[in-house]
């Protein structure tokens, strides 16, 4: 099991650095040029000179590179060439918005599609199995800036009162139920994109385990159906929740860049949004990293806990 | 201002655009010393909550390249002078001012016992400090504005003597906005790089900055010891606190006016104008603004529109009154030609060289050049719904002159570059916040070689005009000159497209008093108060 | 008899082939020209005359949505191509050769996967400018692990059988043997991959057409003409996001339905339980 983890940290070694190298040479990529922006009216030849230098954007790509990575290594991914706030914080101040819409997101997910998706595997092949199955390829197929425009017009138009607020965010230290009152419409359509494939994913599972061997077997040597349930089952039950907040965390990720921009959500995903236009490097290089690197540990994570989880999985052959 | 300040102003004008009416009132009178709410007695304390339409990035105004940043700092900051809301400049923490008979002298005499909201004492020495800081920083953002300077010398504690290199008509303008704001230096150092972010106690303002949370609101606490007074002898300012917050968006704005969250703005949406106007809990207040917008064509030499013709045959060919009408101003703002706007005493409101779109004449002048059809590409941000509307607005009009028009998209950055490197193929869309002096809405644009001149235009007559209007001291001369100038850039031969003018909007909740509108655009907290 | 097992198909096939003959025969079929601004009829809801209304350029919706499906699709199956072509190679090259290659090419594709799918897309359109043709190429970058993921793990379990055991020794060259026994035999799995693929691919381009790094205006794009909608939702005009939205949604629902159908019928390895 430890070699099993160990060898996985290994391999995300040259993996981590090729994803360093891609997004540096990325956002590299574009035409355009920072400093201008950066110089504003004081467009001179000598002022632009003079703030690149600073900026260190005059050396050879390489020498960036290697600069950029020994202080990412550090903790310290440089400053915003806009704001001159430090990449770190910027992202630390907007991470707490990020991470309860997520939260919020996950929460409706996962309590939806267990609830959907036992019931659905449970009464395989019923009138309701059929429907969810539909609707959650619907579900999949659904574009979540559409839903979120959806949404925003019903709770302006349709329904009376204002119930929920169009966009905007509000501290929840500030104002806890309005805080919650602007949660809702984004964290509904962030959990519908991935409550479809999460619902397929429970159903999916639990009719596999249902079918296995280790439950009949329990259920041949006489163990009461309840405890079947309960000392088999309930083990089981728990790696669709694992999968599905695996899958979720690369939901919330990508939907924080869509999500966050319509309900003008202020977190991670629109900081680099709005970085994108302005080339701002530093920040579109540090939520990109960052967001990379979250998603190939919480890969890892689920791939662990499915281990740990799964009997049928064995540490050895994890490696595809 | 930069690229990026103009096309961020752009997206704010979005919202932000008002009719000029021409008698629009200006109530509560405006600034300090020369403030009149017209009430006799004015309640004391409560909170008023601002929203403004994007968020800040610099509080610093030496780093400040932002339309945006401007609305807090005139809350902390005083500048060495103000301006009415009709233009002209009066004292602020200059009492006095002396400029010598060549006009390249100009001796302050400064208001004394002032003290920054950190405690350490506004004197001469002080504003020495800031003025070079601002003119002979490496990076500053306001070298530009201050390059007439040449020196800056302390006369006494209360005196300071500012010598310019050539007489600059404008001079005293630059020091009404962050040129001339007066900033603690023990702030500044404390500060740091973070200054820009927190730059707490950094004024002497009427209100001092206690909170910054970004993306979220700034919290502002009442200075107790201003110095200025209304002119029914109050002391200001009224208020305890006041909130600014940014909220992009122009509905959720609105919705949060509406629903008593914020009590003022100042970027109202056209197509809501007409309902807040109607709704008797709001005053809405509307004056003519300082800012124009305008396309860029490239008359650098190889490129297209090297041929004056071609710029001119597309002016003409636009539907002006369309484009305030139907693109993103919808309705808000006016009709404009060049870049001295209605709020500038320079105006003229007889200069209408294109009021009619005039599809024969455009085509003409592209027959006259004998190379066939004219195609070129328009540059659009991309993103950015309301600019992708205007040009494909712009593009219908010129089809019908069979002038044809492709939108390119591109990444704002990329743009910025294209144009300062006069690189640019066809026409870029450019939004100016204005300038008090019309100076500023003309010199850097349009002279030859200036950074900001990004269509690359070059007459050799307007760069005489408009150097003899710098250094003319007389307002009349002043304005014929750059009338004579704007008769060529605009019409002869066409320096940029100018379309419309921008507005100065301001809603406010009805118990809100003495919050005047401004050209600016900008909110001024001092004079403002509560009714009980 | 086919129709009858497997209805999902049917139905997923039948919206393609109807999407298809819109996006091919827009120019006939659509009511009115997609680009004609005519501002005197900007903003109209849906009528007898512009069946879903009209947008802030006056523009009929109904011929916005039906040219738009040009893009949507061409952008889906040029994408789904790039992906095809660029990562069935490399999955075959890695799954056959194995050894060196087949470390550093799974490495880069591990490195493409640690990426959340959109948000490389989105990266990659940025860097190459926002054109339709790069999120073109985005958007089959981003489908490459998918492809050679799936093709190396087929080749390294048909490698090992007699058949293509058979052709080595006999001599028949590593290309002849990738191409003329292995290929055939994964093709299935890969089908299925691609309808799917197809599907991400009409989402993601709407998805980046909405954050405006799609096709040049005035050209209708779903995703951009939403875009245009959300300057107006204080307003409710809805119907300038409807048609565009349900267009986006029936689009990728039928290539969803069908991949999914013929994940059913073609693969009964990947075939879900129940």
């Amino acid at each position: 099991m430890t070699q099993y983890i160990l060898r996985r940290l290994l391999l995300m070694i040259p993996v981590a650095f090729l994803v360093t190298v891609g997004i540096f040479v990325l956002v590299r990529l574009a035409p355009g040029d920072p400093v201008l922006t950066y110089a504003g009216e004081n467009n001179d030849p000598v002022t632009i000179a003079y703030i690149r230098a600073q900026l260190g954007l005059d050396q050879p790509l390489p020498i960036q590179y290697a600069a950029w990575l020994s202080k990412a290594l550090q903790g310290d991914l440089g400053r915003s060439l806009q704001t001159k706030q430090r990449v770190v914080e910027a992202i630390g101040e907007r991470l707490p918005a990020t991470l309860e819409l997520g939260a919020a997101a996950i929460l409706i997910s996962v309590v939806v599609a267990l609830v959907v998706g036992t019931l659905s595997a449970l009464k395989r092949n019923s009138v309701l199995d059929l429907v969810t199955t539909s609707v959650t390829l619907a579900g999949v197929s659904f574009p979540n800036f559409f839903l979120g425009l959806i949404l925003i017009l019903v709770f302006a138009f349709v329904v009376p009162g204002h119930l929920f607020p169009p966009g905007g965010y509000v501290a929840f230290v500030a104002d806890p139920g309005d805080n919650l009152r602007r949660l809702v419409l984004p964290a509904i359509t962030l959990a519908t994109a991935s409550l479809a494939v999460n619902m397929r994913q429970v159903r999916s599972s639990l009719i596999d385990v249902f079918g296995l061997d280790y439950m009949r077997t329990a259920r041949a040597k006489g163990l009461h159906e309840g405890a079947v349930i309960a000392r088999h089952a309930l083990k089981n039950a728990l790696i669709p929740v694992v999968t599905i907040i695996g899958i979720q965390i690369g939901a919330i990720i990508e939907g924080a860049f869509i999500t966050e921009t319509i309900f003008f959500w202020p977190g991670v995903g629109r900081l680099a949004v709005q970085a994108i236009p302005s080339q701002d490097y530093p920040i579109v290089q540090g939520v990109v990293l960052i967001s990379a690197l979250s998603f190939m540990f919480s890969t890892l994570l689920v791939d662990v806990l499915y281990a740990v989880l799964d009997p049928r999985i064995s540490f050895g052959a994890a490696e595809a | 201002m930069t690229l990026r300040v103009r096309a961020l102003a752009f997206l704010a004008l979005i919202a932000v655009l008002a009719t000029a009416c021409a008698g629009s009132p200006t109530p509560g009178g405006g600034t300090g010393a020369s403030a009149a709410p017209a009430a006799a007695k004015v309640a004391y304390g409560g909170t008023v909550t601002f929203a403004m339409n994007s968020d800040i990035t610099d509080m610093d105004p030496m780093q400040s390249g932002l339309f945006v940043d401007r609305h807090l700092m005139y809350a902390m900051y005083d500048s060495l002078v103000r301006v009415t809301p009709k233009g002209d400049i009066i004292p602020w923490l200059a009492e006095k001012w002396t400029v010598s008979p060549d006009g390249k002298s100009y001796t302050f005499n400064l208001k004394t016992g002032v003290k920054y909201h950190d405690g350490s004492a506004f004197d001469a020495e002080s504003v020495k400090w800031n003025l070079d800081r601002y003119r002979l920083t490496k990076d500053s953002r306001r070298t530009g504005e201050l390059a007439p300077v040449d020196t800056v010398t302390v006369v006494d504690p209360a005196t300071v003597k500012v010598d310019l290199k050539t007489p600059f008509a404008p001079f005293l303008s630059q020091l009404i906005d962050r040129s001339g704001m007066m900033v603690s230096r023990k702030a500044v150092e404390a500060g740091g790089a973070d200054f820009t972010r927190k730059a707490f106690k950094a004024g002497t303002g009427p209100f001092i900055l206690t909170e910054a949370v970004k993306d979220d609101h700034y919290t502002f606490e009442k200075n107790p010891d201003w110095w200025g007074k209304a002119a029914n002898g109050d002391k200001l300012p009224y208020l305890d606190k006041v909130i600014i917050k940014p909220i992009t968006d122009g509905s959720v704005r609105l919705t949060n006016v509406l629903t008593g969250q914020v009590q003022a703005t100042n970027a109202i949406t056209g197509k809501d104008v007409p309902s807040v106007k109607a709704n008797p809990d709001f005053v809405y207040q509307e004056i003519a603004g300082l800012g124009y917008n305008s396309m860029y064509p490239n008359r650098s030499k190889g490129f297209l529109f090297e041929e004056g013709r071609y710029v001119k045959a597309v002016s003409i060919a636009l539907d002006r009154d369309e484009i305030l009408a139907k693109g993103p101003a919808q309705g808000v703002g006016t009709v404009g030609y060049g870049p001295i706007a209605p709020s500038h005493s320079a105006f003229d409101p007889n200069f209408k060289p294109f009021a009619k779109p005039d599809i024969a004449g455009a085509k003409k002048l592209v027959a006259d050049v004998g190379k066939g059809p004219l195609k070129f590409e328009m540059l659009v941000s991309s993103g950015d719904a309301g600019t992708l509307q205007l040009a494909q607005l712009i593009q219908s009009q010129l089809a019908k002159a069979d002038i044809t028009m492709d939108i390119k998209t591109l990444l704002f950055n990329e743009i910025v570059k294209l144009q300062n490197d006069h690189k640019h193929t066809g026409l870029t869309l450019i939004n100016w916040s204005g300038r008090t002096d019309p100076d500023g809405n003309v010199y850097d644009f349009v002279y030859t070689g200036r950074p900001n001149n990004n269509s690359a235009y070059s007459n050799k007559e307007v760069d005489k005009l408009l150097d003899d209007s710098r250094t003319a001291t007389d307002n009349a001369k002043r304005k014929d000159l750059l009338l004579k100038a704007q008769q060529i850039f605009v019409v002869d031969d066409p320096a940029l497209i100018w379309y419309s003018y921008q507005a100065a909007q301001l809603l406010t909740a009805k118990n809100v008093q003495g919050f005047a509108v401004f050209p600016d655009q900008l909110p001024r907290f001092e004079t403002v108060s509560l009714k009980k | 008899m086919f129709a009858r097992r497997n209805p999902r198909m049917v139905v997923g096939a039948t919206l393609i082939a109807m999407l298809l003959f819109v996006a091919a025969f827009a120019p006939i079929i659509s009511p009115y020209d997609p680009v004609k601004v005519d501002v005197a009829e900007s903003l109209l809801p849906p009528s007898g005359t512009h069946l879903l209304g009209t947008d802030d350029l006056g523009r009929d919706v109904l011929s916005r949505v039906m040219w738009g499906a040009r893009v949507s699709l061409s952008v889906g199956l040029i994408s789904v191509l790039i992906g095809f072509l660029v990562g069935v190679s490399i999955g075959m090259a890695a799954g056959y050769l194995g050894g060196t290659f087949d470390l550093l090419a799974m490495r880069v594709i591990d490195a493409l996967l640690a990426f959340p799918a959109l948000v490389l897309a989105i990266a990659i359109t940025a860097a190459l400018g926002p054109q339709i043709q790069n999120a073109m190429i985005a958007i089959g970058i981003v489908a490459i692990p998918g492809y050679a993921r799936l093709t190396r793990g087929q080749v390294l379990s048909v490698r090992a059988r007699e058949f293509v055991v058979a052709a080595r020794t006999v001599g028949v060259p590593p290309i002849g043997i990738v191409l003329r026994h292995i290929f055939p035999n994964i093709t299935n799995p890969l089908v299925v991959q691609a309808t799917l693929a197809t599907a991400f691919a009409i989402l993601a381009e709407a998805a980046l057409s909405f954050l405006g790094l799609g096709p040049q205006p005035p050209y209708p794009s779903w995703g951009q003409d939403i875009n245009y909608s959300q300057r107006y939702l204080a307003n409710f005009y809805w119907w300038m996001s409807f048609g565009p939205g349900v267009a986006i949604f029936v689009a990728v629902f039928a290539f969803n339905f069908l991949g999914d159908a013929l994940r059913d019928a073609l693969d009964p390895r990947l075939r879900r339980s129940g």
